[in-house]
């Protein structure tokens, strides 16, 4: 498997300072971006902090390969093992962030969104908390792998509120999770298989408050590689405005190769044909 | 204008836009937001404009009036402010003048900002209060395969994130046969549901060979080589993750 990644963050043309921050390691197979909020740099710290940290952490209980039962807070039976570790880093990025935001008064009330994503040859794995997104472009179709954790989401989850109205809504921006508003946080986490020519995207709401998911869709597929295709983003928001920070990871999955896939299953296929048919028509005979 | 949003478990009950000079937030049907909940006293609270601020006065109440995470007397609201009424969260929307009135008055005040719903704050208060839940949580599914033909395994329920199928001793669901790979297919849950994708067997869904991967409906029909089943979703008591 190929594994081709780019990352880029733009200050965008109404902010003082950047609160987003990102991570690409391809070593690890680990992408982060996370979207701070607070004053005074304090969204600065929260979001870097909580990529750093999950970094770390994720990079030492690989290495160590740590017991599910050595992570941090009750694993999660329904992940794989890397699952449980991703959901550990993120449990003590929260931790982090949520002491030093009580401890400092100038750091008081920040907090982060969140998006990771694991490239494995066998699996991928995807976790968000908040607002920052995570898509996957496969097949020429673009579909989400993370899920809003904001009012108007949950409202569009529970049929209250149609997904235009959301976007139109002055309740688009308010959280219901993030990293450090409180002790214990739930990330949402996914696992999949990895396909040929997967494109990842990974996101802070900058770009998709002003790009639509079919604008990313196309964008997409009209890209040379995961450079150009963020570049692209970024001057689409900056044309638009960029009233936010704006970061973006791209991922892309070339040379993909599945267990089994060659010219052994080819003639199995064909055997097996052979053999169902051959009993479909015994039990047609002894009828 | 301004607006006040009414919210009770994360979900919007009314909108109230501040026409009025004053308005009263309590549990007696006087009040312009009345809220019938126990943890709310008659006339709990009130918020006066003043200029172009609207001030939040709390009155008396037995549980207390909080803005954010301050149990507060008498406060100033600034876009975006909760104001905690015992179990109901009162969210307090500037409008794009106030905010720009806001900037001149050297507040920072922003509707392209994201906020956080203290709900955390909003929980720990609920638990030193008395009053008895009337909380409605969603019901949650679970997809289910249920097998119908080549192997005797019943039902199963989709517990994990990615459920793997085909002969290996890892897979959560084994399947035997002569042709069965390793790994022959794979369903995996996310956002948008159940999505089954092929991994080195011949799949078909509703008799179609798959290429790749395809969402899953309720009630589509499934097979692995000679084994035959169905998937559906069921609501389930336990929280979806």
């Amino acid at each position: 498997m190929q594994v081709t990644s780019y990352g880029i963050s733009d200050v965008g043309l109404k902010r003082e300072g950047n609160e987003d921050s990102f991570s690409v390691e391809d070593s690890l197979g680990l992408y982060i971006v996370a979207d701070g909020m607070g004053g005074h740099l304090a969204g600065e710290v929260a979001s870097k902090i909580s990529v750093e940290m999950i970094n770390k952490v994720f990079r030492k209980w690989m290495e160590e390969d740590a017991g599910e039962e050595e992570i941090f807070g009750e694993p999660d039976s329904s992940l794989s093992r890397q699952g449980n570790y991703i959901l550990g880093g993120i449990r003590l990025a929260n931790r982090v962030v949520y002491e030093l935001a009580l401890e400092k008064k100038e750091f008081h009330g920040m907090g982060t969104t969140v998006v990771v994503l694991l490239i494995t040859p066998s699996l991928i794995i995807v976790a968000n908390v908040g607002d920052s997104r995570i898509y996957l472009v496969r097949d020429g179709e673009i579909e989400r792998l993370s899920r809003d954790h904001s009012i108007v989401a949950e409202q569009v989850e529970m049929g209250m509120m149609t997904e235009e109205e959301a976007e139109t809504s002055s309740l688009r921006h308010v959280l219901t999770r993030n990293l450090g508003s409180s002790e214990y946080v739930d990330p949402d986490i996914f696992e999949l298989e990895p396909s040929n020519n997967d494109c990842f995207i990974l996101c802070s709401d900058g770009l998709t408050d002003l790009v639509s998911d079919k604008e990313l869709l196309e964008m997409t597929q009209n890209a040379e590689d995961p450079g150009a295709l963020c570049k692209n983003f970024i001057d689409k928001v900056l044309k638009r405005g960029a009233h936010d920070n704006t970061t973006i990871i791209s991922v892309l999955l070339t040379d993909v190769k599945r267990p089994g896939n060659g010219l052994f299953k080819k003639i199995g296929f064909f055997i097996e044909d052979i053999i169902i048919s051959t009993q479909k028509t015994v039990k047609k005979i002894i009828r | 204008m301004a607006r006040l949003i009414l919210m009770f478990n994360k979900q919007v009950v009314k909108e109230y836009p501040l026409m009025k000079e004053s308005v009263t937030i309590g549990r007696n049907d006087e009040n312009t937001i009345q809220i019938n909940n126990l943890a709310v006293s008659g006339y709990h609270a009130r918020i006066d404009a003043a200029g172009n601020d609207y001030i939040l006065t709390d009155l008396q109440s037995t549980n207390g009036t909080f803005i954010n995470d301050k149990k507060v007397v008498s406060q100033k609201l600034s876009h975006g402010d909760n104001v905690i009424v015992g179990k109901h969260i009162i969210l307090f929307v500037g409008t794009g003048q106030e905010a720009a009135d806001g900037k001149l008055a050297g507040q920072k005040a922003d509707l392209d900002k994201t906020m956080m719903l203290d709900t955390a704050k909003q929980k720990e208060l609920l638990s030193r209060q008395k009053d008895p839940g009337q909380g409605s949580e969603l019901t949650a599914k679970i997809g289910v395969v249920s097998f119908i033909e080549g192997a005797d395994l019943g039902e199963i329920e989709l517990r994990k994130k990615l459920t793997k199928i085909g002969k290996a001793d890892t897979s959560e669901i084994r399947l035997s046969g002569l042709f069965m790979p390793a790994t022959a297919a794979t369903i995996s849950r996310r956002p948008s549901g159940y999505v089954i994708t092929s991994m080195g067997g011949k799949i078909k869904v509703n008799g179609e060979t798959i290429k790749d991967s395809v969402a899953l409906k309720d009630f589509d029909t499934i097979e692995v080589g000679k084994v035959k089943f169905q998937f559906y979703q069921r609501e389930t008591e336990e929280k979806q993750g």
